[in-house]
């Protein structure tokens, strides 16, 4: 690695003393989101920052980059950037500051780019601002960092709106602009999460090849510890604005000394730590799909052509598998791949061709599925905000599958109620609460009891688990396998996770376009015969290993 | 409700509220004088101890007439909200729940409607309906009802996709019990802001409608009225004119503010 002249190895790039950062609320009482954090990154390493959500790795961002809103309160600390305190600077010399000296590169590519600007212009205008290039110079500039970056037309890709680029190639664009300047710290917050799978794991090769190319100082914010393990050198994990551990990676994740960290580890999916019994043996499907398609976009009314025109998007390709009665069905897939279209078809929710034949009963449109099918086939959503009605208590949200079910009394209705509740381990008085009380872990087990009083054969589980933090997922993950062994319902499990869904699916289904393009047993997910869409898959995922280096599963 | 009395534009609006809302239910009772009452040797006197907002052509006191043509001003915008609202909510909520063919034509016609400015719209089927207080009113509602469906079907739209809704018909709840008590609940809000706002439209339009003639007839104290009959003396006696004026821009503002902080409130609530 390149060292940067003038900087003596052992002194830090940036160095993080003492701070402490309060949010001021309008009842008066202010929120801590950062207390005494000291860090400091050493020349050309790259720090991993590591924390759940509020956790305050984002503040910490916005106090390096000073950009905090209004209602932020520095209490106390330095920011020292190569020893000059940043705090102390005024607004003219921050401005000269961002870009030049310290960059960032945001999550969403989408947003973080102007959409009226053309991709070259917003490169060259970091370049002619804080280095002083003509318009000329810049554009040639640019394009060299874009050619850099992997595009593989860069002039084209230079005259390109951002609606006319990929998400990869956006956030390629995003990454040029922070190492146009060379500046001396780039800040990453959590760069890959807003991509698919392949493309994050393009940028992650991307952001070793510069790193060592550059030998830029980086603070790279994440909530994944596997990915983090792959780009850092030294680890932060930080809670609740509080820094608990700091320390070289290996150090950090092989021997972690904090239980926050150890919960943290404990909890990140591992595909060899599996939380599930084999499968019953059973001999015949309790569900078979045959053929199904579905289709967006197409004109269904005879008024159609009063509708603006679309396109015909295909949301499944004759899809065709079956599950098993007690077993987990996870599917994988990118975003787009028709994953969720199969969850809504198979809810009941969506036209399809095809036929779908349950428990020994054919159905072959929408209209045909029944109230019988719909009680023995539930369905558990991705955003616990959403799938809740705000304006119910959970009481009267788990109540609605038992009225609708079965008829029972009104006490007996309370007491299964109870009992729901204590099935996915929530206080008895929870029912009487509104869902806005809740955490989305909460709430996720809420939609998981109201799922399960119907007391179904099939659960599907679209994503259930893809907007919880890391150590919420695993308890809901856990609690899901649970009531499923209990209960012996099968469940169809959707996620994007392929190491949380090699720990608790029985067999594995891959999805790519709306096609099916495999379906294995869980252990045979190395095998030799694999699609090669499903080893592109598994090998762009990063997995954490125990001694806390990143490596490829076997 | 806390938050909305916090905000400035809250607090303001629901204090001008209040004093109209006084005005409405206490108006004939708290009038010094007959709202009718000639007082020949008094005509177009300015504001005095004995008339406090001065009198009028005919010499009746202009605050007694101005506080008891309070209920039939605000009545007016409110209950041709009211109206509107409700046939808007049905007629969108329909749209919005049955969509499809349905959806399209209704929405179309109401497009339609809605390129035809409200005064133009109101006038237009007063006209029709001929004059008078209570044919205003039903002008008017009919006038909002295409915006407050557009607004009702957006918001229903918006719930309709919502997880929940979602969930309610994957376990096969019945259409009355989804829009019922899953839908509308969550839909009602945005409508409830914008009726608020509306009234204060609904207002200044009856007013107009009572300035042309249109509307309330002599010798009700419609404000509108107040300022058409008040109007040919306006350069010997401006009070007369501005008195009414004034009232109903500040009852306007009133529902206006308080619609605004209520949307605000509404919208941190949502984002919570």
């Amino acid at each position: 690695m390149p060292a940067r002249d003038g900087i003596a190895a052992q002194c830090s790039v940036l160095d993080i003393r003492d701070y402490t950062l309060d949010y001021e609320t309008p009842h008066g009482v202010p929120v801590q989101a950062l207390r005494n954090v000291s860090l400091s990154i050493r020349p050309g390493r790259t720090m991993g920052l590591v924390g759940e959500s509020g956790s305050g790795k984002t503040s910490l961002a916005w106090a390096i980059m000073r950009y905090l809103p209004a209602n932020a309160a520095e209490r106390s600390g330095r920011i020292e950037l190569l020893g000059e305190d940043l705090r102390t600077k005024s607004d003219e010399e921050v401005q000269n500051l961002r870009g030049r000296r310290i960059s960032m590169v945001f999550q969403d590519p989408g947003t973080s780019l102007n959409p009226v600007l053309r991709l070259g212009e917003q490169i060259a205008e970091a370049l002619t601002r804080h280095r002083g290039f003509s318009a000329k110079e810049a554009r040639e500039e640019s394009e060299a960092w874009l050619a850099r970056t992997g595009i593989s037309r860069p002039a084209d890709m230079m005259n390109r709106y951002p609606h006319e680029a990929s998400g990869g190639e956006k956030q390629r664009v995003v990454i040029a602009t922070a190492f146009a300047c060379n500046p001396e710290v780039i800040i990453f917050d959590e760069p890959t999460t807003a991509l698919d799978i392949i493309t994050a794991r393009q940028i992650l090769d991307l952001f070793d090849d510069l790193h060592d190319e550059t030998g830029v100082t980086a603070l790279y914010i994440s909530h994944d510890l596997g990915l983090v393990s792959r780009v850092a050198q030294d680890i932060a994990m930080i809670d609740r604005g509080e820094i608990v551990e700091q320390g070289a990676c290996e150090e950090v994740f092989g021997r972690p000394r904090h239980e926050y960290t150890r919960g943290l580890l404990a909890a990140v999916p591992h595909p060899d730590r599996r939380i599930v019994d084999a499968a019953p043996a059973a001999a015949g499907n309790l569900l078979d799909l045959k053929g199904v398609n579905v289709s967006y976009g197409e004109r269904k009314s005879i008024l159609g052509f009063l509708e603006p025109k679309r396109e015909v998007v295909r949301g499944a390709r004759d899809v065709s598998f079956g599950v098993k009665p007690g077993e987990i069905l996870g599917i994988v897939g990118e975003s787009g791949s028709g994953k969720s279209t199969l969850a809504k078809v198979l809810a009941g929710l969506q036209e399809f061709e095809g036929t779908v034949e349950f428990d020994s009963r054919t159905y072959s449109r929408r209209r045909d599925i029944d109230r019988e099918y719909r009680r023995t086939v539930q369905i558990v959503f991705q955003h616990p905000d959403a799938s809740l009605n705000p304006r119910q208590t959970i009481g009267k949200i788990l109540s609605r599958p038992l009225k609708l079910y079965n008829q029972l009394s009104r006490s007996e209705i309370a007491r299964r109620i109870r009992e729901l509740l204590r099935s996915v381990l929530l206080p008895e008085e929870y029912s009487a609460r509104f869902p806005h009380e809740l955490s989305g872990g909460e709430k996720q087990r809420v939609a998981i009891a109201r799922a399960f009083a119907a007391e179904p054969q099939l659960v599907i589980c679209d994503e259930i688990t893809s907007s919880l933090d890391v150590s919420v997922q695993a308890a809901v993950a856990r609690l899901l396998v649970e009531l499923q062994q209990q209960t012996g319902t099968a469940c169809l499990f959707i996620t994007h996770d392929l190491n949380l869904v090699r720990q608790l699916a029985h067999r594995i289904a891959v999805m790519q376009n709306g096609d099916l393009v495999d379906l294995f047993e869980t252990s045979q997910a190395r095998a030799e015969e694999r699609h090669s869409y499903t080893r592109q898959l598994l090998d762009a995922v990063p997995v954490l290993l125990d001694s806390g280096r990143q490596g490829r599963d076997s | 409700m806390s938050e909305l009395v916090r905000s400035p534009t809250g607090m303001v609006g629901l204090a001008l509220l209040s004093v109209v809302a006084v005005a409405v239910v206490f108006g004939s009772v708290l009038a010094p004088y007959d709202p009718q009452a000639f007082h020949p040797a008094v005509r177009l006197t300015g504001p005095s101890a004995a008339h406090w907002l001065g009198t009028d052509q005919f010499g009746r006191d202009i605050f007694s007439r101005l506080l008891t043509g309070a209920s039939s001003t605000i009545l007016f915008g409110v209950g041709a909200t009211a109206l509107g609202v409700l046939a808007g909510s049905v007629i969108g909520v329909t749209a919005g729940v049955v969509g499809g063919w349905v959806d399209s034509v209704i929405m179309r016609t109401l497009d339609g409607l809605l390129a035809v400015p409200d005064l133009l719209f109101t006038l237009l089927i007063v006209t029709f309906l001929g004059g008078g207080a209570g044919e205003a009113m039903l002008a008017v509602a009919v006038a909002f009802t295409p915006g407050m469906a557009r607004i009702a079907r957006s918001s229903v739209l918006s719930i309709r996709t919502r997880e929940y809704v979602l969930a309610a018909v994957a376990r096969d709840e019945s259409q009355a019990y989804i829009i019922g008590q899953e839908v509308i609940p969550n839909a009602i809000g945005p409508i409830i802001v914008e009726a608020t706002i509306r009234v204060s439209f609904a207002i200044m339009i009856g007013a107009t409608l009572g300035f042309l003639g249109l509307g309330a007839q002599p010798p009700s104290t419609e404000w509108g009225l107040m300022v058409a009959e008040a109007r040919q003396y306006m350069y010997r006696s401006p009070w007369v004119v501005a008195v009414p004026g004034i009232a109903i821009a500040v009852s306007a503002l009133g529902f206006n503010l308080f619609g605004d902080a209520l949307r605000d409130a509404f919208v941190t609530r949502g984002r919570r």
